[in-house]
């Protein structure tokens, strides 16, 4: 595969052209006011899961339409789930990360994992945490982005609660996948 | 004060989905500015050898907070014009701990994930790819999984009010949580990896100490205010005995009407009930609930102020989340009286206004009268859009116009409403508004004396008429597929036979489809009708010698609709390129609004009364439209004589395929009319 670096963590011979992380506080700072704005002119906070599960809906209607259409949860999205603001977000998101990279000389086609841990336990890893996140952001109607980031600014009740809850869920698990970090 | 995209509920417009993209922009940039287009740095919290999730975090909630927060006690926003998502807490609980799982075996979560992706990991392609299948597995699974789903449902809930505590109060604790959180996320970096560029650095103090002033100013900017005063729109938390107020009506279900009883006090003319739209102004045109009146949410108090605790304010929209803020917004200023219309306006028009005999179960003759009632008084209102007042009854003393789909959705099944649908066969057949009829528009035109695409003779066009059992006396509703010239050209068949009452459906199918409204594969039960052909209505109609003579005359305007490119000669697919002598060139499709979706209609009446304005000197110039056959120009005459109400437009139907062909007609081929001299 052309481009491919095998990459394991802290490569410095590949790592040392792009250029450092901003300050975390700094960027919090920056992401807390492209929040603040999508409150001001949406009338509503940010979000990531809702897109990439409408293009879930979308794929199913593509795939089994009746079904679909006919289902509780997807069927109330309609026949054109991809007609929503959140969609666009998501796509954003992927643009606007793509221009911070390129600017920073960070794209690198690679499995992050740790030295000692093969790819596909990564990977692994990586499809079950994705089947499992997908499934609780619909359960909990938002992921880090909508309930725990935007319904936290907001001071809501049920998105406090859920951010309190990701944090013992993921350290509670964290000691049984901490092999796929391994160096 | 600001208005958001929600408060106006026009989150679904293109407009909102432009800005969620940039919006996403920036959301994009600042995770990747953040690192967190690395799997390994996310997880790291997890391992407290990288706490930069809880340093982004707790940065990005206190800043938009704060923000927010400030806004507020500026005056320039409120809490209500935000969406607030429902607490729910059994599915939150769950969940919250199964994110947590899968974050930490996946290292991603769905924003971070895109980041990821855009940065070229693998690992986050993949986790994405499992996104997808979670969602449609939860899809799969819901009907097992709707307890929990609704489990512990609250409503838009805030932290402050569930701990009784003022907001103030619990934002400064809560940035202080924040602030603790960054120095003991450095220290525990320090502690595992030695290494802390920020701990104790004048650049960490600097920033606590603005945070937690800013967090203590708002307690200057909105002192909490001590019993229930009512004065000021600040949107302070619910107050505990209002909060009182509104659970004990919503555990007695007052804070609801159904459909039935509004409709059944609606017809009754009960003084003291105020029904408020709260959609957009121009949703509100095309259909309403007869007697609503239209307010902007940031207008409710002020405009209902007469109604306060008198009487019943009932509010509605499409769904039943906005109307919901509404109320409680208006709970909190004092409202005692407002309460929402259960499931909406969609739940009205379904319960209230659906023809009985599109009902899937059947009902009393006591039912089925109060039905017929509701719609005898509700579907009466002018309804039509672009005719306010003009529409008593939805009959045929209307002329040509134009219907938007709530009006046909809502009229189904009114007594003379014929639907013709004229889309290729095999779209009719898949899916079409049900008892709707197809009609192929082609087969109203053919070869007369040598010319082809001529609009057919009103005996032929009768016959076609009486096999799909249509009289004089119904009302006919045009549905087009993407070209609503389709529409056009069939209503100039009905005008042919002096049929004048015809609306061509805004949007057509497309539209229909997108608005969510009822779709049936059946065919319809026709009846064969007698009807007649003793009209030959040609006053609308030019032949060639008419346009000839017409030329060069100054009072009258030719209008070519054609593309730009065939009126200048550049393409052709005729016997000769250009155009009539003097003709002006305004493209058909400049009349229309094309949306991705396959969705046109026709551009604002205002918007095209400008246009022609400018092209046409008053409105008693005569008017010659013509295309290459016919077919386009149908439309353009449509816009003229029906839309905007010009008297003397007359439709050269032969077209360009006849003036080309004849040689001793003269042709142009110069862009356009020589414009006046400019000043060099």
């Amino acid at each position: 595969m052309k481009g491919y670096t095998d990459m394991k963590s802290e490569d410095r011979s590949t790592a040392a052209a792009s250029r450092p992380y901003s300050n975390p506080y700094l960027a919090g700072v920056l992401l807390g006011l492209v929040l603040l704005a999508s409150f001001v002119i949406l009338g509503a906070g940010l979000g990531a899961s809702s897109g990439i599960a409408r293009i879930g809906a979308a794929l199913s209607v593509c795939v089994a339409p009746s079904h679909t259409l006919g289902s509780d949860y997807f069927g109330k999205w309609g026949a054109k789930p991809l007609n929503y603001y959140l969609v666009f977000m998501f796509a954003g998101t992927f643009i606007g990360a793509l221009f911070s990279a390129i600017l920073a000389n960070r794209i690198r086609l690679q499995i992050e994992r740790g030295a000692a841990a093969s790819a596909s336990r990564r990977l692994w890893y990586a499809l079950a945490g994705g089947v499992i996140v997908g499934f609780a952001s619909r359960l909990a109607q938002g992921c880090t982005s909508g309930q725990a980031l935007s319904g936290g600014a907001l001071l809501l009740s049920g998105s406090l609660v859920f951010l309190l809850c990701l944090f013992s869920g993921g350290y509670a698990a964290a000691w049984f996948v901490r092999g796929q970090w391994h160096d | 004060m600001i208005n958001t995209l929600f408060s106006l509920d026009a989150l679904d417009t293109s407009r909102a989905f432009f800005l969620a993209l940039l919006i996403g922009f920036g959301f994009g940039f600042a995770l990747e500015r953040a690192g967190f287009s690395s799997s390994r740095r996310l997880a790291g919290v997890f391992y407290f050898t990288d706490m930069a999730v809880v340093k982004v975090m707790f940065s990005a909630v206190l800043t938009a907070l704060l923000g927010l927060s400030y806004l507020i006690g500026f005056g320039w926003i409120q809490l209500d014009q935000i969406f607030l998502m429902p607490t729910l807490y059994g599915a939150q609980i769950a969940g919250g701990l199964l994110f947590g799982v899968g974050f930490v075996m996946g290292a991603w979560c769905p924003g971070t994930a895109a980041a990821g992706l855009a940065a070229g990991r693998i690992d986050a392609l993949v986790f994405l790819l499992g996104t997808l299948g979670g969602s449609v597995l939860f899809n799969e699974l819901f009907p097992l999984l709707k307890p929990l789903y609704t489990a512990g449902n609250r409503g838009a809930q805030m932290a402050y009010d569930s701990l009784g505590i003022s907001r103030n109060g619990f934002i400064l604790a809560f940035t202080g949580v924040g602030v603790s959180a960054f120095w003991l996320s450095e220290w525990a970096e320090k502690t595992r990896t030695g290494r802390s560029p920020y701990l104790g650095s004048p650049f960490l103090k600097a920033f606590s100490l603005i945070l937690v002033t800013a967090a203590a100013g708002l307690f200057v900017l909105t002192p909490a205010r001590a019993g229930a005063s009512e004065k000021s729109s600040n949107p302070a938390p619910l107050f505990d005995g209002e909060e009182k107020a509104l659970m004990a009506k919503v555990e007695q279900a007052r804070d609801h009407i159904e459909p039935e009883e509004l409709a059944d006090r609606l017809t009754a003319g009960e003084p003291d009930l105020v029904v408020v739209d709260v959609r957009p102004a121009g949703e509100f045109a095309a259909f309403h609930i007869r007697g609503s009146l239209n307010v902007p949410i940031a207008q409710l108090a002020e405009t209902l102020l007469p109604s306060k605790n008198k009487g019943l304010i009932v509010l509605y929209s499409n769904g039943m989340t906005h109307p919901a803020q509404a109320r409680d917004s208006l709970q909190r200023l004092g409202f005692g009286n407002a309460c929402l219309l259960t499931d909406g306006l969609q739940g009205f028009r379904d319960r209230c206004l659906k023809p009985v005999s599109l009902r899937p179960e059947p009902l009393t003759p006591v039912d089925a009268g109060r039905v017929n009632a509701w719609r005898a008084y509700f579907l009466a209102a002018p309804v039509i859009s672009n005719k306010p007042g003009t529409a008593q009854t939805p009959s045929k003393t209307l002329g040509p116009h134009v219907v938007e789909t709530d009006w046909v959705a809502a009229s189904l099944a009114m007594p003379g409403l014929k639907i013709i649908d004229l889309r290729p066969q095999p779209e009719y057949n898949a899916s079409h508004i049900p008892g709707s009829l197809s009609l192929n528009v082609e087969s109203l035109r053919g070869n007369i004396k040598g010319v082809p695409s001529m609009l057919l003779p009103p005996p032929m066009l009768a016959a076609q008429f009486s096999l799909l059992g249509l009289r004089p006396s119904d009302s006919v509703i045009l549905v087009s597929g993407d070209k609503l010239y389709d529409a056009t050209l069939a209503g100039l068949a009905f005008e042919r036979l002096g049929h004048a009452d015809f609306a061509v459906l805004n949007g057509g199918f497309a539209k229909w489809g997108q608005d969510g409204k009822p779709v049936s594969a059946a065919l319809p039960v026709v009846t064969e009708s007698k009807y007649p052909a003793k009209t030959d209505d040609h006053a609308f109609t030019a032949d060639f010698q008419a346009v000839s003579a017409s030329l060069g005359k100054p009072g009258i305007v030719i209008i070519d609709v054609r593309p730009a490119d065939f009126y200048t000669g550049k393409k052709s697919d005729e016997a000769r390129a250009g155009h009539i002598p003097g003709a002006i060139n305004r493209p058909f499709s400049e009349d229309v609004v094309v949306r991705s979706n396959k969705v046109v209609t026709f551009k604002p009446t205002e918007e095209l009364a400008a246009a022609y304005g400018r092209l046409i000197p008053s409105t008693n110039t005569e008017v010659i439209v013509h295309c290459r056959t016919g077919h386009q120009a149908s439309q353009t005459f449509f816009v003229l004589k029906h839309l905007l109400g010009y008297p003397k437009v007359r439709w050269y139907d032969a077209g360009w395929t006849e003036w080309a062909a004849r040689p001793e007609l003269p042709i142009a081929t110069e862009s356009q009319p020589p414009e006046p001299e400019r000043p060099r």
